[in-house]
């Protein structure tokens, strides 16, 4: 093997990225990532466990883990934390009744060691529901702007109509990049 | 690559001159042949289908999608068409007609499911909400419901306080299919229940059920399950032999799980893929027909 392939090979192993998409049952995780792969969203059925897509963008590998919401399920979250660079948090913003539970949830998150470097996307999902908050009014019940340990972004989202999903994903990429590519 | 180029001479070239020298040998036309000489059900019919699809001719083609009551019609012009004498063969046309009828009961059967599904629960509507509470009474029929939202919802695996969220993509269908199971084999959803109520192997018992419908639509959409139709109903299939190929995955699945003894419940999506897998492979069989008739406690 030649310098060259070993540079080839590192170089590929950097440009991996592992996204874990956590969130309350019904915020639309399983949507957004099959809309995000072009897939069919209208025969969607409730996440058990969880799926895991690999996909390429921009020239990324992402390894994309989408774990079942159902509070029975959230027990495991914990075994897919290790080496994440992004999680992504969705929220139903027209779920007004359980934003408490979400706020409650994402910042016990936070506090967890093993995803203490990871970059938090949040998506205000459902945007296209007619009571839907917005995203600034979901900001405030989820109290973003006091985290300080993390770079996050707010992106509002219709996993539906595949609206702002590649806005939210390309600023989680970007920020990623640039803490890994600067880190070296 | 091989398998391509015989595919296109076969079709396009062989297949034509084969079935000529086939019909001067045995005086009988392909249709002809496929129905003497094949046993009723699947072997038989889903021949038809592909002769008839692959056909010049467009009686024959049109033959796969035409209306339940022109089918008598449909098979007096093939007959016409191929020339063929009743006096002759004397079973050919009942046989033809029961092949058309299953033929084309598939694929309005498939429209029938599809509408079923893109009905989304609606709380505002009675009708779905008094089947909602009727799955309830059906699942725990000792246990009262205290109020429509309510942690007990949990217990037959729903996923939170309120099941109307939980149906998703599968809509009514997976509604409709839950509370079939429950009401034809009581006893069964309630063995189901227990298992899926298991200290260590338990699972979400309505949210199975659920992916277990999308699994039921994905192989009818596919035209998996046509063989498994052919074999099971000698005519039109209707809703509620959907609704019985539910209730088979539904047990099946469930003993599936309790002998395999996964970790957790988070290799659900593992076991659910070899599970489908095994289930396509009794659908390659010829004689395959999935049933609990046989089974059936009412």
């Amino acid at each position: 093997m030649g310098l060259l392939t070993i540079l080839k090979k590192m170089k590929r192993k950097e440009r991996e990225m592992r996204l874990l998409m956590l969130g309350l049952d019904n915020a639309g995780k399983t949507t957004i990532m099959k809309k995000f792969n072009g897939e069919d969203v209208s025969t969607i059925s409730p996440t058990l466990g969880f799926n895991i897509k690999t996909l390429e963008h921009r020239g990324f590998k992402l390894n994309i883990w989408d774990v079942g919401g159902q509070k029975s399920l959230r027990s495991y979250w914990r075994n897919y934390f290790e080496s994440t660079d992004g999680l992504v948090w969705v929220v139903d913003s027209a779920d007004k009744l359980r934003l408490e539970d979400c706020r409650r949830e994402l910042s016990a998150l936070l506090l967890e060691e093993r995803l203490a470097g990871a970059t938090l996307l949040v998506f205000a999902n459902k945007q296209d529901l007619p009571g839907a908050l917005s995203k600034d009014a979901i900001r405030e019940a989820l109290a973003l702007d006091d985290i300080k340990t993390h770079h996050w972004c707010i992106i509002g989202c219709s996993a539906m109509t595949g609206e702002n999903l590649l806005t939210g994903v390309d600023w989680l990429l970007d920020d990623i990049a640039a803490q890994i590519f600067t880190a070296d | 690559m091989l398998g391509y180029i015989w595919q296109y001479f076969y079709t396009s070239f062989f297949r034509f001159w084969l079935k000529w020298i086939l019909r001067q040998v045995t005086g009988k036309c392909e249709l002809q042949r496929i129905c003497s000489g094949y046993k009723q059900g699947a072997p038989r019919t889903s021949r038809a289908e592909y002769s008839l699809e692959s056909s010049k001719s467009k009686a024959l083609r049109s033959a796969v999608s035409v209306d339940e009551d022109q089918v008598e019609k449909c098979v007096v012009a093939i007959m016409q068409e191929k020339n063929i004498h009743s006096q002759k063969d004397p079973t050919f046309k009942a046989n033809l007609r029961v092949c058309i009828f299953q033929i084309t009961g598939y694929k309005k059967l498939y429209n029938s499911v599809e509408n079923l599904r893109k009905e989304v629960f609606d709380s505002e509507n009675k009708a779905h909400e008094d089947m909602l509470l009727k799955l309830w009474n059906l699942l725990k029929p000792s246990v009262k419901l205290e109020s429509r939202i309510t942690k007990q919802w949990g217990d037959v695996g729903f996923q939170g306080d309120d099941p109307k969220t939980d149906f998703r993509g599968m809509g009514m269908l997976g509604l409709t299919n839950l509370v079939f199971f429950s009401e034809r084999y009581t006893d069964l959803s309630q063995q189901v229940l227990s298992h899926s109520n298991h200290p260590k192997l338990g699972y979400s018992y309505a949210i199975v059920g659920i992916n277990l419908t999308e699994m039921a639509y994905s192989l009818l959409k596919a035209g998996t399950l046509k063989p498994h139709f052919y074999n099971g109903v000698l005519g039109v299939p209707h809703l509620e032999h959907f609704h019985q190929l539910y209730c088979y995955l539904a047990y099946e699945f469930d003993k599936f799980w309790m002998e395999e003894e996964p970790t957790s419940i988070m290799e659900f999506n593992q076991y659910r893929e070899k599970f489908q897998e095994k289930v396509k492979k009794l659908l390659e069989q010829p004689d395959v027909s999935l049933s609990l008739r046989e089974l059936s406690d009412q």
